[in-house]
C-alpha cells in the first residue's frame, strides 16, 4: 500500500467511526483497522516489500493513522456514553473548599504588634518588664508626689508584700535608663492594671504602649513629629496630629494629643463624637526628676516619653463598643481578625 | 469646676464666643468639658395666674383653665397634674418661641379652643423635669416677662482642672488665665471695710499649736449680723456652680470660696466657749457632730478648730453643728486659714469625707490670699448681712514664705520645645501670665513666682508655661530622626510574635485572658493549692482575685464558653504570664507560658464532621499541633512520658521533656473536669513554657540536599499485641535498616474482630534510596526483607507478605 492509498484508508477509518452508531459498530471499526488482523497489520507487514526510500514515509502515515484512529474511537466512545447520560454535568467547582483555614491574632495583639513595627521602623526597640512592680519603679521614680491618689489602695492594686501589680507601663522607662546610658529609644507593650470596676469602658486588666526617647537635644518638635508619623501610619495616610496641654507627674511640658478622625477626615461623625478629633494617647518631654531617678544629668540630656492604651486603638478602629467583648474569647468575635 | 460666664466676665472683660473662649481654654491647659446653657430670654413667656380650672369636656386627663396674664383672661387647655386655680405659673403667649423653635399658635385641643401654653421647667429648657407646670412664686405678679423672673440666661463651663493648677479652681483664677489668653487684666473686687465697734483683739483670741499644719490663720468678728437669704444673683451662681444656698453669711463664705479658691468657715461666736479658737491635734477620745449631722470619732493626727473646750470643726474639712450659723446668729467669727494639704487628704479619707472645702486645701491654697479672702467676705457680709466689721483682724502668720526667683533661659526654652522664640516673646508670655520679671537680658530672666502659683517651682514648669500660651499648635513637627542605638536588642519579643503567627498558621484563634483569675476556678486544676497562688489581699471581686498560676483554667472557660454559646468546635491559643508564689514574702516570678485548646472535630477534613470525635484524634490532632510548633520554631531534642495529673485522662497525658527539663504537658481533659462546662466529648488542652520555644527561633539550619537517584517503596504490614507502640516498631526497623533508608511512614492502623482481641494491625512504607546509583529492586528487596525478619526476631510480631 502506497502513501496515497494510505492517507484514502484514513479517511475512510475516522469516517466510519464518525458514522458509528453504537459501541458494538464502533468496536466493529476498531477490530478491523487496529485489530490484531486487521487492516494497519497488514500494512506494517507488508512494508518490507516497498522500497527502501519509501518506507518511513508510510511508517510514519500508519502511526498517524493509529493514533488519529484511536483519539476518534475514545472520543465517538464518550459522545456515546453522553448521549445515553443525557445533558453533560461538570464538576460543582461551588462546592466548599476543603483545607484547614488560619487562625488569627487577637485584635490587641494586632494592634500592638502594629504598633510595635511602625516605631521599630523609627529606630525603636520593643523592651520589657514584669507586670509585678515596686512602687518605687512605678510611682517614686516616676516623679508621683507621695499623696497622688493612684497610689491609693482604691486605685493600685497591692500585694501582700508591698509591691503592686504595674498601673502603667512607665516602669519599664525606668528600669531600662537604669541599665542604660544614652541614647535610648524604646517601646515597651504591656499589661497593666487597675482598681476599675469593669463596665463598658474599664477593664482592670488592660495594655499600654510606652515609648521613651532620651538623647542629647531632643525636643518637642521631635515628638510632634515621631507621633504624627505614628498617627499616620496607625490611622491611615492624612490623620493629622494636636497637641493639648495636659498634667502627668512624669512630663514636663505634659501633652494630651488627639488624633484627626480617621474615618470622618475631621468633619464630624458618630466616631468622633462630631468633634472631628479622637483622643489617643497621653505624652511630654521626661521630667528632670524622673532622669535624676536613674542617675541621668537633666543639664545634659532631654527625652520625651509617650502612652497610650491599647484598648482604646482597637476599639475605636474595629468598632467595638464594649472592651469587655476583647476578653470574651468568643470564636465568632475572634475569627473576624 | 463649674464656672458661670457672667461671673468670669464680673472680674475679665473679653469679646470672644462661648466656643472661642472654650477652644483657647482648652488649648491653653483648662480643659472644656462641657457648655451648659440654662435659660434664654424667654420671649413671649410672662406669669400668668389661673382663675379658674374646669374638666376637659372630652378628656379626662386635660383641664380647661381661665388664665390671666395682666391684661386680659385666655381659655387655655392644660394637662399638668399639678394646676390650682390661684397658682402662678408661665404662659407662653401665642406667638412665643419655645426650645427647639417651637411656636405657640392658637389651637383646638379635643375640640376645645386654647390660647397659649402653660409650661413645665423642661419645654422652657430650664431642667429635664416634665412632672407638671412650673410653679412660680406666689407674689409673681402676672404679666411680667418670665426673663425678669428668673434672671438672664447663663452659659455654665464644665472645666476639668489638672491636679497641678489648684489656683484655676476659682473664678478669679481662671480669670487670670482669660486675661492672659486675651491679653487684659483682671478686675479685682472691691474689698473696702467700714469697720466699726470694739477692735478684734478684744473680741477673741486666736493659738495655733501646730504652725506647721497650720501656717496661716485669720480671724474676724462682725456683729449684729441679720441672718436671711442671700441675693438673688449670689443663690444663682451659686447653684450654677453646684453649691447648695442655705443663708446669707454661709453663702457669703462659699461665694468667696468659689470667687478666690479659699475656703472660709463662719462661727456663730456666742457658741464657741469662751468666744475663742484653738488650732490644735484631735484629743483622744474626742468627738465631733459635723454640719452633715454626722457623729464622728477624730484621730489623734487630725487637726482641728476648737474653742477654750472642744473641737467646733474639722480643720479645712467640715464644721461642727454646735457653732454653725443659725438663724439667732448675731455674732460671726469668719475664719479664713491655711492648712497644710498632706493633712486634710489623710484626716478627709480616715473620715471618708470629701468636700469643696477639703478638695481645695488638699491641692494646696495661695497662702498670701489667705487675709484678702476674710475682707471680701466681711465686706460682702457688711452689704448683704447687714454686718458691723470689728475694726482690724488677727493674723497668725508666724512664717512667711520666703520670695521665690526662678531663673529661665532662653537657650533651654528653645532646645527642649524645638523652637527659635526670642526673650522678648519670653517676656511676654511672663507678662501675660502675671508673672513679674525681676531680672532679665538676651539670654535669661529671672521670675519672681507669686503666691497664686505654688505649682511653679523649676524651670522647666515656666517653660511649659510658655509653651502652654505660645501655643503648642505652632511648636513644628521635625522629623524623625537619631542616632542608632547599638546594644539595642528585642529578639525575644520578635521570636514571641513569630511564634504566634507560626499558632495562626497552623490554625489556632489567639485568645486573651485576664491575669486575674477566681480561685474556684484555680481548684478545678490545682487541687485547692491555695498556698500555693498569690491572692490579693484587695481585689475588686472573688472572681479576679488571684494571679493565675497556669493558663489552662482560663482556656478551659473560653472552649466551655465558646461551647456553650453552641459553637461546635474551637482551636485557640493564648500567650501570657504565669505567676508563681514564692514563700519567703517575694513578689511572685513571672513565667511566660503558651496554652492551646480544642475542641470539636477541629482535625477533620469539611465531609466528616459529624461523627463524634474519639479521645484518640483528639491527642494525635494535639500532638501533631504540637510537633509543627516545635518544627516552626526549630526545636529538637524534646520527648514525651506519661503524666499523672488532676484533670487530664490517664493514658492521654504526656509531660513535655527538652533533654531533661519538663517544660510543659499536653493532653485529654478528664471526664469530671470536662464535665463542669457540661462537656460530654473530647477537650485537648496543651501548656509550655514560651521562652523554650523562642530560642531558635531565628537559628538558620543548613539543609539536606535531596536526593537525585529514584526511590523504591516497600510496605510492611504487621499484626501485634496492642501494648506495643509504635515509638518501639520504629526503633526496631531503623536499627536493622541500611543507610538507603530514608523515610518510614505509618499509613495504616487497624483495630478490630477480623485480627481478634487484644490486637492492633499496623502498616508501615518505608523508603530506600541510595545516594549514589540507582536502587535494583534485588537490593532493595534485600534491605526490606532484613527489616521483616528483625521486626519478626525481636518483636515477635505475625509479618504479613504484601
Ligand atoms: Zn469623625
Amino acid at each position: 500500500m502506497n502513501a496515497e492509498e494510505l492517507k484514502q484508508l484514513k479517511e475512510q477509518a475516522l469516517e466510519e467511526t464518525a458514522e458509528a452508531g453504537s459501541n458494538e459498530a464502533l468496536e466493529a471499526v476498531r477490530i478491523r483497522y487496529l485489530g490484531r488482523k486487521g487492516v494497519l497489520q497488514e500494512v506494517m507487514k507488508g512494508l518490507k516489500d516497498q522500497p527502501p526510500q519509501d518506507r518511513p514515509l508510510i511508517g510514519q502515515l500508519a502511526n498517524e493513522l493509529k493514533q488519529e484512529l484511536q483519539a476518534a474511537l475514545t472520543d465517538k466512545t464518550a459522545a456515546l456514553e453522553g448521549a445515553t447520560e443525557g445533558p453533560e454535568t461538570l464538576f460543582d467547582y461551588t462546592l466548599p473548599g476543603d483545607w484547614h483555614s488560619m487562625g488569627t491574632r487577637h485584635p490587641l495583639s494586632k494592634i500592638t504588634e502594629r504598633a510595635v513595627a511602625i516605631f521599630r521602623s523609627l529606630g525603636f526597640t520593643v523592651a520589657e518588664g514584669p507586670d509585678v512592680e515596686t512602687v518605687y519603679n512605678n510611682f517614686d521614680a516616676l516623679n508621683t508626689p507621695p499623696a497622688h491618689p493612684s497610689r491609693d489602695m482604691q486605685d493600685t492594686f497591692y500585694l501582700d508584700n508591698g509591691d503592686l501589680l504595674r498601673c502603667h507601663t512607665s516602669p519599664v522607662q525606668v528600669r531600662y535608663m537604669q541599665k542604660h546610658r544614652p541614647p535610648v529609644r524604646i517601646i515597651a507593650p504591656g499589661r497593666c492594671y487597675r482598681r476599675d470596676t469593669p463596665d463598658a469602658t474599664h477593664s482592670a486588666n488592660f495594655h499600654q504602649i510606652e515609648g521613651l526617647y532620651v538623647d542629647e537635644q531632643v525636643s518637642m518638635a521631635d515628638l510632634k513629629g515621631t507621633l504624627s508619623y505614628f498617627a499616620g501610619e496607625m490611622m491611615g495616610p492624612g490623620v493629622k496630629i494636636r497637641f493639648r496641654p495636659h498634667f502627668f507627674p512624669f512630663t514636663e511640658p505634659s501633652v494630651e494629643c488627639d488624633f484627626s478622625c480617621h474615618v470622618c477626615g475631621g468633619a464630624g461623625c458618630r466616631v468622633c463624637k462630631q468633634s472631628g478629633w479622637i483622643e489617643i494617647l497621653g505624652a511630654g518631654m521626661v521630667d528632670p526628676n524622673v532622669f535624676r531617678a536613674v542617675g541621668y544629668d537633666p543639664e545634659r540630656i532631654t527625652g520625651y516619653a509617650f502612652g497610650m492604651g491599647i484598648e482604646r486603638i482597637a476599639m475605636i478602629l474595629y468598632g467595638i463598643h464594649d472592651i469587655r467583648m476583647l476578653y470574651e474569647n468568643d470564636v465568632r468575635f475572634l475569627k473576624q481578625f | 469646676m463649674k464656672l458661670p460666664i457672667s461671673w468670669l466676665k464680673d472680674y475679665v472683660d473679653f469679646d470672644d464666643t462661648v466656643e472661642g473662649l472654650s477652644d483657647k481654654l482648652t488649648f491653653s491647659g483648662t480643659e472644656v468639658e462641657g457648655i451648659i446653657r440654662v435659660g434664654s430670654d424667654y420671649c413671649g413667656v410672662v406669669a400668668a395666674e389661673v382663675k379658674a380650672v374646669e374638666r376637659h369636656p372630652n378628656a379626662d386627663r386635660l383641664s380647661v383653665c381661665e388664665v390671666f396674664d395682666g391684661t386680659d383672661d385666655w381659655q387655655v387647655v392644660c394637662g399638668a397634674p399639678n394646676v390650682a386655680v390661684g397658682g402662678r405659673y408661665p404662659l407662653a403667649r401665642i406667638g412665643a418661641v419655645l426650645k427647639g423653635g417651637f411656636k405657640i399658635k392658637k389651637s383646638k385641643i379635643r375640640g376645645v379652643e386654647s390660647f397659649g401654653m402653660l409650661c413645665a421647667e423642661d419645654e422652657l429648657g430650664l431642667s429635664e423635669n416634665h412632672e407638671g407646670l412650673m410653679e412660680l412664686p406666689g407674689d409673681a405678679v402676672a404679666g411680667t416677662p418670665l426673663s425678669e423672673i428668673l434672671g438672664p440666661p447663663e452659659v455654665i463651663l464644665e472645666l476639668e482642672v489638672t491636679p497641678n493648677r489648684p489656683d484655676c479652681l476659682s473664678v478669679l483664677g481662671m480669670a487670670r488665665e482669660v486675661a492672659a489668653l486675651y491679653d487684659t487684666t483682671v478686675n479685682y473686687p472691691d474689698v473696702s471695710l467700714v469697720e466699726a465697734g470694739a477692735a478684734v483683739e478684744s473680741a477673741t483670741r486666736v493659738d495655733v499649736l501646730d504652725p506647721e499644719r497650720c501656717p496661716r490663720y485669720t480671724a474676724r468678728i462682725l456683729r449684729n449680723v441679720k441672718i436671711g437669704p442671700a441675693p438673688d444673683w449670689m443663690r444663682k451662681r451659686l447653684e450654677y456652680a453646684g453649691i447648695r444656698p442655705i443663708n446669707n453669711v454661709v453663702d457669703i463664705t462659699n461665694y468667696v470660696m468659689m470667687e478666690c479658691g479659699r475656703p472660709l468657715h463662719a462661727f456663730d461666736q456666742s457658741l464657741l466657749q469662751e468666744g475663742r479658737i484653738e488650732v490644735r491635734t484631735a484629743r483622744a477620745g474626742e468627738v465631733i457632730r459635723t454640719l452633715d449631722d454626722a457623729e464622728r470619732p477624730l484621730q489623734p493626727d487630725m487637726l482641728v478648730i476648737a474653742d477654750a473646750a472642744n473641737p467646733v470643726a474639722v480643720a479645712g474639712v467640715m464644721g461642727g453643728a454646735g457653732s454653725e450659723i443659725r438663724e439667732t446668729t448675731e455674732t460671726v467669727l469668719l475664719e479664713s486659714a491655711c492648712f497644710e494639704p498632706d493633712g486634710i487628704r489623710s484626716t478627709s479619707k480616715t473620715l471618708g469625707l470629701s468636700t469643696e472645702s477639703s478638695y481645695r486645701f488638699e491641692r494646696g491654697t495661695d497662702v498670701g490670699e489667705t487675709e484678702w479672702a476674710s475682707r471680701r467676705a466681711a465686706s460682702l457680709m457688711q452689704q448683704f448681712a447687714g454686718a458691723e466689721t470689728a475694726p482690724g483682724v488677727i493674723d497668725v502668720f508666724p512664717y512667711p514664705p520666703a520670695e521665690r526667683n526662678i531663673v529661665c533661659r532662653l537657650e533651654r526654652v528653645n532646645s527642649l520645645l524645638g523652637l527659635r522664640g526670642s526673650m522678648n516673646e519670653l517676656l511676654r508670655c511672663f507678662a501675660l501670665l502675671g508673672l513679674p520679671v525681676v531680672a532679665s537680658d538676651e539670654s535669661f530672666c529671672t521670675v519672681n513666682v507669686p503666691t497664686f502659683r505654688g505649682d511653679l517651682e523649676r524651670e522647666v514648669d515656666l517653660i511649659e508655661e510658655f509653651a502652654r500660651l505660645y501655643g503648642l499648635e505652632n511648636i513644628p513637627e521635625r522629623s524623625p530622626s537619631g542616632r542608632i542605638v547599638k546594644e539595642a536588642n528585642d529578639r525575644r519579643v520578635r521570636a514571641l510574635y513569630a511564634c504566634q503567627a507560626n499558632l495562626c498558621a497552623l490554625g489556632l484563634n489567639e485568645i486573651q485572658n485576664y491575669s486575674l483569675v477566681s480561685p474556684k476556678l484555680l481548684d478545678l486544676f490545682d487541687g485547692g493549692k491555695s498556698k500555693e497562688r498569690e491572692t490579693l489581699p484587695h481585689p475588686i471581686s472573688a472572681d479576679q482575685s488571684v494571679l493565675r498560676t497556669s493558663l489552662i483554667p482560663q482556656m478551659l472557660d473560653t472552649l466551655g464558653k465558646n461551647h456553650a454559646r453552641q459553637t461546635h468546635e474551637a482551636g485557640l491559643y493564648e500567650c501570657g504570664k504565669v505567676f508563681l508564689h514564692q514563700a519567703d514574702g517575694q513578689s511572685p516570678v513571672e513565667v511566660e507560658r503558651l496554652c492551646a485548646g480544642l475542641y470539636g472535630p477541629v482535625g477533620r477534613e469539611r465531609f466528616d464532621r459529624r461523627r463524634p470525635v474519639a479521645p484518640d484524634e483528639m491527642f494525635l490532632w494535639l500532638k501533631g499541633l504540637f510537633e509543627g510548633l516545635m518544627a516552626a520554631q526549630n526545636v529538637g531534642g524534646w520527648r514525651l512520658t506519661p503524666l499523672e495529673n488532676v484533670f487530664l485522662e490517664k493514658g492521654y497525658a504526656v509531660q513535655i521533656l527538652l533533654g531533661d527539663q519538663p517544660i510543659g504537658l499536653l493532653g485529654v481533659v478528664n471526664r469530671s473536669v470536662r464535665g463542669a462546662w457540661r462537656f460530654n466529648e473530647p477537650v485537648g488542652v496543651m501548656e509550655l513554657d514560651t521562652n523554650e520555644l523562642l530560642v531558635h527561633a531565628f537559628s538558620i539550619r543548613e539543609i539536606v540536599a535531596p536526593g537525585v537517584y529514584p526511590p523504591v517503596e516497600r510496605d510492611v504490614a504487621l499484626v501485634a499485641d496492642c501494648s506495643l507502640t509504635h515509638d518501639e516498631i520504629l526503633r526496631v526497623i531503623e536499627q536493622a535498616a541500611p543507610k538507603a533508608l530514608e523515610k518510614v511512614e505509618l499509613f495504616d492502623l487497624y483495630e478490630g474482630e477480623t485480627i481478634g482481641a487484644g490486637k492492633k494491625s499496623m502498616a508501615y512504607s518505608l523508603t530506600y534510596r541510595s545516594w549514589d546509583k540507582t536502587l535494583t529492586d534485588e537490593e532493595a528487596n534485600e534491605y526490606h526483607n532484613g527489616v521483616k525478619r528483625a521486626l519478626r526476631e525481636s518483636l515477635s510480631v505475625e509479618v504479613r507478605e504484601g
